[in-house]
């Protein structure tokens, strides 16, 4: 199979270059910059941002949402999009919920499976379809959007899960070694994924079919598996987001999740990843999610109102939009 | 989804069986709700197919479900309008919005009785449904008892503009208004939602350390979240006062373990007691009313289902009644 490097238009790991400018440094680090100006502001404004327990707690608020981001960032590096991951979510949170009650007694591990399992199911579908029979992923996912919804209710009869064993909590409320358990599955997730983009020949084949598909089909490459791929790994980070958010709210809900795949998109989209496809890179949605997550709970510490929230992370996606445009007509 | 076509089904299949004993066709009613998504419009939905006269094979109970969404409902109403049920029954989504699909039912014919969200419409054949204003004293009051009338509150509200959070808004605010010694440090949205309302909760119990002496939710869901938060914060129930509104499940245990305070709004008299009232407007009152509201209240009169509003009591949920109020939910 040939080297398809020569088609990533936008290469994930840059080299080192002489003549860098500081727009370019902005637009590959403006993302850092911008959250370390907020970080500090709002060190400034309110004392207890900065606390080690108030850190923990919007890296636990965040995580839920950072692992959807990540499998958006897979998606959307190939120019797909995959809004159905809120919906995925709630289902696989139901399914593994409904063999995670005290009263059931199975092992942990087959409400873990089950949950996975049941966001992988779907997020293949997604993906099927998409590659093999060329639905467009805005239309396909938003169709799942709506079945995956329409499942939880089925399967739920629209009643919430309650009553979860304390082995299936502790993936959302334990700690090990201080540090709570969905952060570190957040972590491990992104730590999996950096190292997926960055260093294996299937993270070289995603930048390639999202910046050229026909030149990757050319090449040699796999282009519906690459693309069935991303929507298949966006589904079992949905089912794995699922068993975070019912551990972490003591109940699998229904209604859980609903809009959540606006935040995942505003994530990767904030943290430089293209629309177009091809461009970006997950530490870019790594602080996209922080970014969220820290004007959320900053505005909440000062007691703002959430109607302001809205309107400051609303704005801040535009503003991420225009430097990404700005930063292709440099290009 | 399931439950709506469920029922259906089998209320249609009871007609059937039952038919042969009555002359007459069903009384056919249509029952718009504005959601199916919640715990209480499913213990709604359900109540009203248990009612003797749907059991009975009298009347047939097609429940619709409104999607929290206004235009969604008014051409449910246009539907059962052409349709030609003999009435309706109607928790709508809005307030205001449902003035214009009321006076389009009444101009055809078709008696519309509300039940459980308010309509400010005055061609309602009437109101089932029980007072927000109060519920919202209520759940104040719970509150600032348990502190001993002095101390710091943070309000927890439900979607800002909806008719549930304006009444009970309005009546813990009348509340408040009397007891000078209780400081409200935070009021803020967290869309009913159990897990919004953990994370805001997470973060003013950073912001405001020790100062939070009670919690008060505009519903259970919301009061369920923050309870969540305090216990992960390490802090004790004991030290801060939790009340919510409506007595879903979750909360009804959670009353059970001592962790806060719950007022029962009634799903299944709301329903029953609305069917009852429409029945009386088609006057087929014979042996009226039907259900076992008027029993269960017996300070509510019933005067014949010609009244223009039954305000259905609240139930304070207390260690003495929890027991019982379980048991019924297992049913």
């Amino acid at each position: 199979m040939p080297q398809p490097t020569s088609l990533i238009s936008s290469d994930p790991a840059p080299k080192d270059n002489a003549h860098r400018s500081l727009a370019t440094f902005m637009s590959d680090y403006g993302i850092v910059v911008a959250f370390i100006v907020l970080c500090a502001v709002l060190s400034v404004v309110s004392p207890y941002f900065l606390g080690v327990n108030n850190l923990l707690n919007v890296l636990r608020q965040v995580s839920i949402n950072g692992v959807l981001a990540i499998g958006m960032t897979f998606v959307i590096l190939t120019r797909g999009i995959d809004l159905s991951v809120g919906s995925v979510m709630a289902f696989a949170a139901m399914v593994a919920a409904s063999f995670a009650g005290t009263s059931a007694g199975y092992p942990l591990i087959l409400p873990i499976l089950l949950g996975l399992g049941a966001g992988l199911a779907l997020g293949c579908v997604n993906g099927v379809m998409v590659a093999r029979f060329a639905i467009p992923p805005f239309v396909m996912t938003l169709g799942m959007l709506s079945m995956a919804r329409g499942l939880t209710y089925i399967y739920s009869d629209g009643m919430p899960i309650s009553s979860l064993s304390s082995s299936f909590l502790w993936l959302g409320q334990g700690m090990v070694a201080g540090i709570p358990v969905p952060v570190l599955l957040f972590a491990m997730v992104f730590a999996l994924a950096w190292f997926t983009l960055r260093y294996t020949a299937f993270g070289r084949y995603v930048y390639a079919v999202g910046g050229n598909p026909a030149a990757s089909r050319l090449s040699g490459i796999d282009v519906r598996r690459i693309t069935f791929a991303v929507y298949a790994i966006s589904g079992i980070l949905c089912g794995l987001a699922g068993l975070m958010i019912a551990a972490r709210t003591s109940a699998a809900l229904p209604q859980a999740g609903v809009a959540y795949e606006l935040d995942a998109i505003a994530a990767v989209v904030i943290g430089g990843t293209s629309l177009a496809g091809g461009k970006g890179r997950i530490v870019g949605t790594l602080f996209g999610v922080l970014i969220i997550g820290v004007i959320n709970n900053g505005l909440d510490l000062l007691g703002v109102s959430s109607f302001y929230q809205q309107l400051v992370k609303g704005a801040i996606i535009v503003v991420a939009v225009m430097l990404d445009r700005s930063r292709l007509s440099n290009a | 989804m399931k439950k709506v076509l469920a029922g259906f089904a089998a209320s249609t299949l009871a007609a059937a069986i039952a038919s042969p004993a009555f002359a007459a066709d069903p009384v056919r009613i249509g029952a718009a709700t504005y959601g199916l998504q919640g715990e209480f419009m499913q213990l709604w939905s359900n109540a009203l197919e248990d009612h003797p006269a749907v059991k009975s094979g009298d009347v047939e109970v097609t429940v619709f479900d409104g999607r929290y969404d206004a235009l969604v409902q008014s051409n449910q109403f246009d539907s059962m309008i052409t349709r030609q049920y003999d009435a309706i029954l109607f928790v709508p989504i809005d307030a205001d919005a449902c003035v214009g699909p009321v006076i389009q039912a009444t101009a055809a014919g078709i008696p519309v009785v509300g039940s459980n969200t308010r309509c400010n419409s005055d061609q309602l054949a009437s109101f089932v449904g029980s007072d927000d204003v109060l519920a919202g004293q209520m759940v104040a009051e719970e509150v600032i008892d348990k502190i001993g009338g002095n101390g710091k509150v943070v309000v927890i509200e439900g979607p800002i503009g909806q008719s549930a959070q304006v009444d009970r808004a309005e009546g813990i605010d009348s509340v408040l208004a009397e007891h000078p010694g209780i400081e409200v440090l935070e009021r803020r949205t967290a869309n009913w939602s159990r897990a919004e309302a953990l994370s805001l909760m997470e973060n003013w119990l950073t912001s405001h350390q020790d100062e939070i002496d009670g919690v008060i939710a505009q519903n259970d869901e919301m009061a369920i979240g923050a309870i969540q938060a305090i216990q992960a914060s390490g802090r004790s129930l004991d030290d801060i006062a939790v009340a919510g509104v409506d007595g879903i499940t979750d909360a009804l245990k959670a009353v059970q373990q001592g962790q806060m305070a719950t007022i029962l709004q009634d799903a299944a008299a709301q329903a029953q007691g609305a069917l009852d009232v429409a029945l009386a407007r088609l006057g087929k009152a014979d042996a009226l009313p039907l259900s076992e509201t008027w029993t269960t209240y017996p300070d509510l009169a019933w005067n014949d289902g010609q009244d223009d509003t039954y305000n259905i009591p609240w139930t304070v949920v207390t260690n003495d009644n929890v027991e019982s109020l379980l048991a019924q939910r297992q049913q």
